[in-house]
């Protein structure tokens, strides 16, 4: 730690502080903030970590408004009482400054009645709910509030702000499941060639993406971005192919096809397919695979024995391509044997070279509207790169090298067609060998999977050759008929697991949409006795906000941490001043390999501390929790959860106990010390125990963490275990079974969900899916031509950051964040001028916004950037910038069988007047 | 002879505006005053259109425009191709504003804030010699300035380099003195195939902007 | 605030500077066909209080735009190659002379006054001229023509006002007719420059404002002249009409060239970045 005492010096002796911001997925980043006089005046680079960050130490623009943020004069700074028992939008809540005393008492009592009367209502759901945003990253903000609610018991956390809908929900799912890959991208620093769909890494994945992307495009990485608009990343890329929107899956069939039925086979990687994928699994009629009638083992045909062997044989050369007779079993749903006896199989490969026959890019042009010999020759522009049977040596290591890739963003990869699209994706790395290799397409870190800190450990062999994933159970016996939260992901959603993250990873438009009418089969669906807002405003970020708001306004008793007002918390009974980023305290792990790109060499933590006084009130979010513990009666159990971990590090290792007093309440600085001692103790194996004095002077820590560890290959390869790609029959298995059990309780609505489970997933006509949601709003095509989408602004996303003048500011020079983006051509043919009104509407909602007339971007689509129409924001309810978001519906038949929804829908399109 | 310049890389630039950010926090520019700032451009005609991210800002150029007009004698030009305006002699006529082929002037007649009033922060950076006078790109002289006197490189020390480029995500912007063939921006230009805006009016701008590494010519 | 790679019309300078030339350039106009056209006496008082009136107006005007009037004088500073300083020195030239001519009712001083005024207008041109950034400024050719139309106006307001009297002589008459072809000559000059360098939206206002500057500029007064010339009984009216048009029609055109046609220069790449591979 040479380094960093030197860096502490020179810090010391500089004014400035270390810190971090983690405001989106992307982070964090490190920083230092410059104190004049006690007052922060700006943010920088911490250049003492530019050798342990994979960004080069940098910061994002989103981290130079926290000057700002902290400064705001629009932040509420006292807590404050609702006075107006009256709630919505056009009911003034009249907040009235109380104590904090007298606030923490009003919750404390509300809990512990809730507490008293039991923590779960009749419908078996947790009265209490928890709504954080952000994908996640309020926790690196909310101090020691996850022990307070580890310590009182079930919160349902599955009310939706985003995740389900905006984020890349069947990545998520189909990832973790496929390759322990929560978010997927390529090995930016080896990669050669990459096809990205939709994925906005430019604008969304942070300084490492950028850092990375910037480095790879002067090394010469082509990278081919297929999107309806020409996106941040489009425009850095070396080629755009304007596809038509949502029929991804039927362009990245025609690669396949191409890879398949035009291309030579040897150009595929042969031995990956054989050896670490499901290729040679035989196949029964019915669809499953073809078992030994003892070890129900799955079985392939092996070429040297000329017989069917189990996969796990060794010495075998099994057939991918064929039919072969065996003694055999075909097990189906719920332990069915299907047959037995001599039956006849293809292997799993063979099923594919014909499920995909038809699909040729001549095809697929008529859908995506895309020429086909562009689609042939990425196609081939694809193999030509793929480097089919070269290696190379990764400390010490000799690894397949693969510098090919498919990234995909968000509404390619969530939504009706996102399977489609990530089981495509995940087969184009799989049949060059490009999976989980250097060059190729990895997997960044597990979030259902467990533990959430280590990738690699979290694989553990399954059955049939697989690694084991926690589904949630389908069988008769465990299979949940009452679920344990609103949006019900435990029924519905097996791959959704069960960890921590489970709750967020369900349908989480259900938790608001089942509040209206609960369907059959489903225990009713109830409002929260009390909800806990944290950086997370649904009646904004979420979709259909208009009617999610007025649903919030029945929530009985909302306590919302509170920068600002906003729309959410104006539902509020209670806001508290939290101490911002800032003004408070926490110690988080960084490094490893984490969210979109965020593959470090590195591994340790860093401090987030209070560089200068909170404002007014404002207190520090583990101070907060501390006391709601206290007041409630759950101290005991509240240090206990921090002592187990819940701040991010147990106290106790095994050398070591810094575990705190559980019978007393803890200051902040109290606990932090113990935690940062623990991580010291963690990070040297016991050797320091440095305290959170040392933590401020040098803000990080870290010991090196292996490149190796950057791919899942190699620990496939050690345990024996092969990818589950490119036949689903587990999930086809587990889809027929969630079948039956929905059936045998007589809930058929989500039948249409259910025919998702498929062994090879087939076209769909995906757009046809909104076209029809159309028509059931009142619509036609005719008169709702436009798709309109949405893209990710990198200045605002995940970033609660709309309030902020600086951002604003450097936003608008970004184009689209002023208005909705359309084609130049249909402009002039409409007589829009830019900067004129124009009215996007659908059958029932409509909205205004400024016309930024652009060149990139389809004729038949629109692109409103961001979310914004805020109402009552400070500052952002001036913007006029309107957002999709109060145009989308929620609807069932726009979910897909992972619960998740796709930013897209159908509007039209008129001139409302000249420029204001 | 030192000649101080900066270059960007517009195959790497993002168009993230961290730069513009940074550039307002470090010199404490009012609101809608953007010393640096990155434009956001589209060239051709759908579907066969291209679209570029072109940091700009003043161009401390050779022979600057600004500088022959301004009457008062407030803008001058260090030896070391620094740009500077005394704040102290400007009349605030704009003539340099509209002499600059760069947009990269500014005059703010009175105080602004971020949200109105000023913030702590805002109090801090706010100077009253700014008001009613042309204001521009400094290249962070000052920090030049102090960072030399300790002995260190500006382009290569942080604390004597220019805050947008400390700032830079993707490393798209270098600064360093052009007359050291050995400095870091030299071996960019040497490596690379550059053009300065608007090269044709003459003013010799000490703003690089690469587009394609050298060699590559004939494949064009 | 949201300025794009596009160019956009420049805000730095609005009406008041645009008064600076307006005023300037005809005062300065007024004084030299004033000096030269053998005015002498309580006129010639009359006609240089006028032009120094006028001119002395254009610079209160701007001095009201520039954002430190108190530091006026540091206008003075860089007369080594700023217009703006040289157009100020040759302004107070104007005034010493000028005031001196009107105080001793001296020709020659006029005459010498004259000169200087000649000077200033010439400066005026050189102060847009050397504005690099504005297409339709920097154009060279955009001199002779600030420098006509200056001439130009104040001869038309010289045998305007001259009509509300009597006849104007003809000399006054030669040497307005010779100013308005100059005129429209240096427009012609100006025009074939300015449409290789100026973006549309500037072109299609100066084409207006030129227009304007031919028909009603030019031609109409030219045919007024020749009108009077042939017909006595309204030769006073169609001289001051004459000489009304020329005045707004120059001045309308420079309100246009400042306050309309002033569009910075955009930006442009050269070349597109290789992203990649190409």
């Amino acid at each position: 730690m040479n380094t960093t005492e030197q860096v502490a010096a020179k810090l010391a002796s500089s004014g400035k502080r270390a810190t971090y911001c983690y405001q989106c997925v992307a982070g964090p980043d490190l920083l230092t903030v410059k104190i004049v006089d006690g007052v922060a005046t700006e943010v920088e680079p911490n250049f003492a970590a530019c050798d342990v960050h994979p960004g080069g130490g940098k910061v994002c623009v989103k981290a130079y408004g926290l000057v700002q943020k902290t400064y705001n004069p629009n932040r509420v700074l006292t807590p404050m009482r609702r006075s107006n028992p009256n709630k919505g939008r056009n009911e003034d809540p009249g907040f009235v400054a109380i104590s904090w005393d007298e606030a923490l008492d009003t919750i404390a009592v509300k809990l512990r009645s809730i507490m008293e009367a039991g923590l779960l209502d009749a419908s078996g759901y947790p009265k209490v709910a928890a709504n954080f945003g952000g994908g996640g990253t309020p926790q690196s903000y909310m101090g020691t509030f996850p022990a307070f609610l580890a310590a009182w018991g079930p919160v349902d956390m599955g009310f939706g702000s985003g995740q389900g809908v905006k984020c890349t929900h069947s990545e998520h799912l189909y990832g973790e499941f496929w390759h322990r890959a929560f978010t997927v991208c390529p090995d930016t620093p080896m990669c050669n060639y990459v096809i990205s769909c939709g994925a906005n890494v430019e604008a969304s994945g942070g300084v490492v993406g950028v850092w990375r992307h910037a480095n790879a495009r002067e090394r010469g990485m082509k990278r081919v971005q297929v999107e309806p608009h020409l996106s941040v990343t489009g425009a850095c890329s070396a080629e755009w192919v304007p596809i038509r929107p949502k029929t991804d899956p039927a362009f990245l069939y025609a690669l396949i096809h191409v890879m398949l039925h035009e291309a030579a086979r040897e150009r595929l990687d042969i031995a990956f397919l054989k050896q670490h994928s499901n290729s040679p699994y035989l196949v029964g009629a019915n669809g499953f695979f073809l078992r030994d009638a003892t070890t129900r083992k799955p079985l392939l045909w092996d070429l040297t024995r000329n017989a069917a062997v189990s996969f796990d044989t060794p010495g075998c050369d099994p057939a991918l391509e064929g039919s072969f007779g065996c003694d055999a079993l075909e097990i189906g749903a719920d332990a069915e044997v299907l047959a037995q006896g001599r039956l006849e199989g293809s292997p799993s490969f063979a099923k594919l070279v014909a499920h995909m026959q038809p699909y040729s890019p001549e095809w697929a042009a008529g859908i995506c509207d895309v020429p086909a010999a562009t689609m042939r020759r990425i196609a081939n522009e694809f193999l030509d790169h793929a480097q089919v049977g070269t290696t190379i040596e990764i400390e010490g290591k000799t690894l397949p090298y693969r510098p090919v890739a498919v990234a995909l963003g968000k509404t390619v990869n969530n939504g009706w067609g996102g399977f489609e699209c990530v089981w495509a994706r995940t087969l184009l790395a799989t049949l060059v060998g490009g999976l989980e290799v250097p060059g190729g397409t990895l997997g960044t870190t597990v979030r259902l999977n467990r533990p959430l800190a280590e990738r690699l450990e979290s694989v553990t062999p399954g059955a049939d050759g697989f690694m084991h994933y926690p589904m949630n159970p389908t069988d008769r016996e465990h299979w949940s008929a009452r679920p344990n939260i609103r949006n019900a992901y435990r029924s519905m959603v097996p791959l959704a697991a069960n960890g921590p993250w489970s709750q967020a990873l369900g349908p989480t438009h259900f938790s608001w949409m089942f509040l209206k009418e609960t369907p059959k089969g489903l225990p009713t669906v109830t409002l929260p006795e009390l909800w806990f807002v944290y950086r997370s405003n649904p009646a904004i970020s979420f979709w259909d906000t208009k009617n999610v708001s007025a649903t919030m306004a029945r929530f009985p008793f909302v306590v919302a941490m509170a920068y600002t007002r906003d729309e959410t918390n104006h539902m509020a009974d209670i806001l508290l001043p939290d101490a911002t980023d800032l003004e408070s305290l926490q110690l988080i792990r960084i490094g490893g390999s984490k969210y979109i790109e965020q593959f470090w060499e590195h591994e340790g933590y860093a401090l987030r501390q209070p560089v200068v006084a909170a404002q007014g009130e404002a207190r520090d979010f583990t101070d907060i929790a501390t006391e709601l513990a206290r007041r409630t009666g759950l101290l005991e159990e509240y240090n206990a959860s921090i002592n187990h971990g819940s701040a991010g590090v147990p106290l106790k290792g095994a050398d070591w106990d810094f575990s705190l007093d559980t019978k007393r309440a803890h200051g902040r600085d109290g606990i932090w010390d113990a935690v940062c001692k623990a991580a010291s103790a963690e990070l040297t194996g016991g050797k320091q125990a440095h305290g959170l004095d040392w933590w401020k002077e040098h803000g990080l820590a870290t010991k090196p963490f292996p490149h190796a560890d950057w791919y899942l290959y190699p620990t496939m390869v050690a345990q024996g275990l092969r990818f589950e790609m490119p036949y689903q029959e587990r999930l086809y298995r587990i889809g027929k079974e969630l079948g039956n059990r929905l059936h045998e309780n007589d809930m058929q609505w989500w039948n249409e969900q259910l025919a998702e489970y498929q062994t090879l997933p087939v076209w769909k006509d995906f757009p046809g899916i909104w076209e029809k949601s159309l028509v059931k709003m009142g619509g036609t095509t005719k008169d709702f031509p436009f798709w309109l989408l949405t893209s990710r602004s990198m200045q605002y996303s995940w970033g609660n950051n709309v309030g902020i003048q600086l951002i604003k500011e450097v936003a608008d020079n970004v184009s689209g964040h002023r208005g909705v983006i359309l084609n130049a051509g249909i402009a002039a043919e409409m007589g829009v001028e830019d900067g004129d009104m124009v009215e996007i509407a659908t059958p029932l909602h409509s909205v205004t916004a400024r016309a930024v007339v652009r060149q990139g971007i389809r004729p038949d689509t629109l692109l409103l950037l961001g979310q914004f129409d805020h109402w009552a924001t400070p500052f952002a309810r001036d913007f006029g910038v309107p957002s999709m978001n109060s145009l989308v519906p929620m609807s069932l038949e726009l979910t897909d069988a992972t619960g998740s929804g796709a930013d897209i829908v159908r509007v039209s399109l008129k001139r409302a007047g000249a420029k204001p | 002879m030192t000649r101080w310049a900066m270059v960007a890389d517009l195959r790497r630039c993002v168009g993230c505006q961290t730069c513009t950010a940074s550039c307002k926090q470090a010199n404490a520019t009012p609101p809608d005053v953007q010393w640096r700032r990155v434009l956001d451009m589209e060239v051709g005609e759908y579907p066969a259109v291209k679209r570029a991210f072109v940091p700009v800002g003043c161009m401390h150029c050779d022979e600057p425009p600004c500088m022959h007009v301004c009457p008062s004698t407030a803008t001058r030009k260090r030896p070391d191709g620094i740009v500077t305006i005394d704040y102290d002699l400007c009349i605030g006529c704009s003539y340099c504003a509209v002499a600059c082929p760069y947009q990269a002037r500014y005059k703010t007649d009175r105080a602004s804030f971020a949200y109105g009033k000023p913030t702590a922060a805002e109090k801090q950076g706010f100077d009253p010699k700014r008001l009613a006078v042309a204001t521009k790109c400094t290249f962070c002289a000052d920090r030049i300035d102090a960072g030399m006197a300790k002995g260190l490189t500006p382009g290569i020390d942080p604390e004597a380099t220019p805050a947008c480029v400390n700032a830079c995500i993707s490393q798209t912007l270098s600064f360093g003195d052009i007359e050291d063939p050995h400095s870091n921006v030299s071996q960019l230009l040497a490596e690379n195939q550059t053009f300065r805006m608007h090269e044709e009016l003459g003013t010799g701008p000490g703003f690089y902007y690469i587009w394609d590494k050298k060699g590559e010519e004939a494949a064009a | 605030m949201n300025y794009g790679p596009k160019p956009w019309q420049q805000s730095n300078w609005d009406f008041r500077a645009a008064l600076n030339f307006i005023f300037g350039g005809a005062g300065a106009g007024l004084l030299t066909i004033a000096a030269f056209s053998g005015l002498g006496g309580n006129a010639l008082r009359a006609e240089f209080l006028l032009g120094m009136a006028l001119i002395g107006a254009g610079l209160v005007s701007v001095w009201f735009e520039i954002g430190r009037p108190l530091r006026a004088l540091n206008v003075g500073f860089n007369p080594f190659t700023s217009w703006m300083t040289r157009e100020s020195f040759a302004a107070g030239l104007v005034f010493a002379l000028g005031l001196a001519a009107v105080w001793l009712a001296s020709r020659p001083l006029a005459q010498a006054a004259a000169l200087a005024a000649l000077v200033f207008a010439y400066c005026q041109g050189r102060i847009l001229q050397a504005a690099k950034g504005i297409p339709a400024w920097r154009v060279p050719a955009l001199i002779w023509l600030v420098f006509t139309t200056a001439l130009a106006e104040g001869a038309g307001l010289l045998v305007a006002l001259a009509a509300l009297f009597d006849a104007p002589a003809r000399g006054v008459l030669g040497y307005f007719s010779l100013a308005l072809i100059a005129r429209a000559l240096a427009w012609s000059m100006y025009r074939g420059g300015v449409t290789k360098s100026a973006v549309r939206p500037a072109l299609a206002v100066l084409e207006r404002a030129g227009k304007l500057l031919i028909q009603f500029g030019t031609i109409a007064p030219l045919a007024l002249l020749l009108a009077g010339w042939f017909a006595p009984d309204i030769a006073r009216i169609a001289v001051l009409l004459a000489g009304v048009a020329a005045l707004a029609t120059g001045w309308q055109f420079k309100f246009v060239l400042i306050t309309r046609a002033a569009y910075n220069q955009g930006f442009a790449l050269p070349h597109l970045p290789v992203r990649g591979t190409r």
